[in-house]
């Protein structure tokens, strides 16, 4: 079943006279218990589409179901079973990690909600600073808090909105470490938002790729590399550079870095001409000491798809 | 609307409440420094003529609360959402607007109801002064128009701030300022030139006040002027929570909402 389905969904700005478009006629869907990333540069229309799911702003027009229903229709079931956690915005700055989370535990209408947010407290390592205000809060702390929100009901569907961002590497590994968990514990479907690359890679089953307000490819990260039929191999040999580097010219192979006994190419992988170059370079009897061939990165794939447009 | 959400949201201002020394000091310091004002300067006046002075003034500062906290708190509150960034999460939770205001209207009629239990005692230990020996009927009466119009002050000013977001935040502080020359808390609709009699009679504050000082002269209570103070009041009330929609709806529309700025 699909606890996320959109489709043709529009979204448009006015703005000094000018219409903008935020979002034009996206439309993706996601199952139950998959997560799903939301990938584009700032001005995608990534948190656009969030806000609208979340029911912060009002669609021009297409049509939003969570859950297999439609939220303007079934109000009170969807809100009460889907929940958002961004970087963005803050709980109550005044108020402390417990205060909050007591507030939202009540607007949920959570049951046992002083042991459920012990237990979130625990997870996401606050208990200690559960009584400190927001406002005192790092911006880990403060993520981790807005987290914790974002899980007091357990939600079946989860708007993430590029949850990690500003937080330091070990925090924000933590941070994907703990979703992923959680996820795989309650089968929750996630709608995650992030520019950062490797994030959604690390998280997501399946990615769609944002731009201007478009989608312009949704697959899984193993398909979308596919995408990309050059690698980038770097070899370094013990002598006889300058010959190998001839050798790779009359290949049809340009480098573009050479450093010394170090070369660094591109070469395609289409008609097997990547195995068939190193393979050549064996029996031509260059003595290599170090090879190494890199794949491609969503970034990679995402600069393509972006310039392609 | 469920009572579930509106009490998490009366718990939530509670704890502002308690956890800000400013959103304390609205219901103790500001109240009580006006008492102390209008009090010794009703009793200097007292002293230089036969008018009751002190109860007029003393009447006025008493009720005027339920105006001013009951405009400001709905105003308060919902910028405190702005200031945090929280209004993104407190409007993609299950809350309703409706749900919302009321918590709010709540929490504001308790705090002013706070402020009243201050102010009631403290007037008869300083200056001998009873308001409930007015006439406990016509304070209660007064007490239900002065907020119901307070209210109705409040969503506009919140209908305001989710139209233009906290720009505007000024209007939160000023807009009973700016009513309170025309509601003659303190003195007479005759005391105004013509051109601000006008504007006064138009607000429902200004009948109520009227009909405090004709109780306290001895003087016949103008019955239709606190019909009229009811009615209007009633129906800025319902016009402003009208606009009040309409404005959240622009806020979604816009991306006030998400934005929360």
């Amino acid at each position: 079943m699909n606890y996320i389905e959109v489709r043709n969904l529009v979204k448009t700005f006015k703005e000094r006279g000018k219409t903008l478009t935020a979002v034009d006629g996206i439309s993706f869907s996601a199952k139950k218990g998959e997560i799903f990333g939301l990938l584009g540069p700032n001005g995608a229309g990534k948190s656009t589409t969030i806000n609208i799911l979340t029911g912060l702003l009002e669609k021009d027009s297409g049509t939003i179901k969570l859950l297999g229903f439609e939220p303007e229709k079934n109000w009170e079931y969807v809100k009460n079973h889907c929940n958002v956690a961004t970087a963005y915005s803050w709980l109550s700055d005044v108020l402390t990690i417990r205060q909050n989370l007591k507030v939202y535990a009540r607007l949920y209408g959570v049951k046992n909600h002083e042991q459920k947010i012990n237990e979130l407290l625990e997870l996401f390592e606050l208990k200690e600073i559960a009584d400190r205000k927001v406002v005192r809060l790092s911006s880990g702390e403060n993520t981790r808090t807005v987290l914790c929100k974002g899980l007091i009901n357990d939600p079946k569907v989860l708007f993430l909105d590029e949850c990690t961002v500003g937080l330091d590497p070990d925090i924000a590994d933590k941070t994907r470490t703990l979703i992923k968990d959680y996820q795989k514990k309650n089968d929750c479907t996630i709608l995650f938002t992030s520019h950062y690359m490797y994030e959604v890679e690390q998280l997501c089953d399946r990615i769609a790729f944002m731009s201007e307000g478009k989608i312009v490819r949704i697959d899984t990260s193993d398909n979308l590399k596919r995408m990309i039929k050059k690698r980038t191999v770097e070899i370094a040999v013990k002598k006889d550079v300058g010959a190998l580097k001839n050798f790779l010219k009359t290949e049809g192979v340009d480098v573009w870095f050479g450093k010394g006994n170090n070369l660094r190419f591109e070469v395609t992988t289409e008609k097997d001409k990547m195995y068939k170059v190193i393979s050549k370079i064996f029996h031509q009897g260059f003595m290599l000491s170090n090879l190494h061939i890199q794949g491609p990165t969503l970034d990679d794939i995402f600069i393509k798809i972006s310039r392609k447009k | 609307m469920k009572l579930y959400r509106i009490n998490a949201l009366l718990l939530k201002y509670y704890y502002l409440t308690v956890s800000r020394i400013d959103r304390l000091f609205d219901i103790v310091y500001w109240p009580v420094i006006d008492l102390f004002i209008w009090g010794f300067t009703g009793f200097y006046i007292q002293g230089l003529s036969d008018v009751n002075v002190l109860s007029m003034l003393l009447g006025g500062v008493i009720l005027w609360v339920f105006v001013w906290r009951s405009s400001q708190d709905i105003a308060v509150f919902i910028l405190e959402d702005f200031w945090s960034r929280n209004l993104y999460h407190l409007f993609s939770s299950p809350i309703r607007l409706s749900e919302h205001l009321t918590s709010i209207i709540v929490m504001g009629f308790i705090r002013s109801l706070a402020t009243f239990v201050i102010l009631w005692p403290l007037g008869i230990l300083m200056y001998s002064f009873n308001i409930l020996q007015i006439s406990p009927l016509l304070v209660a009466l007064s007490v239900f128009l002065l907020t119901l119009f307070g209210w109705a002050i409040g969503l506009l000013i919140a209908a305001f701030l989710f139209r233009y977001g906290q720009r505007i935040q000024i209007i939160a502080w000023s807009v009973t300022f700016v009513l309170s020359p025309f509601a003659a808390i303190y003195y007479p609709v005759s005391a105004l030139p013509p051109w601000a009699a006008k504007i006064a009679l138009a607000l429902p504050p200004a009948h109520v006040f009227e009909a405090l000082r004709a109780l306290i002269y001895g003087t016949p209570v103008n019955v239709r002027g606190l019909w009229y103070a009811f009615i209007a009041s009633l129906a800025l009330f319902i016009a402003t929570a009208y606009f009040l929609v309409i404005s959240f709806r622009h806020s979604k529309r816009t991306g006030l909402l998400a934005k929360g700025d």
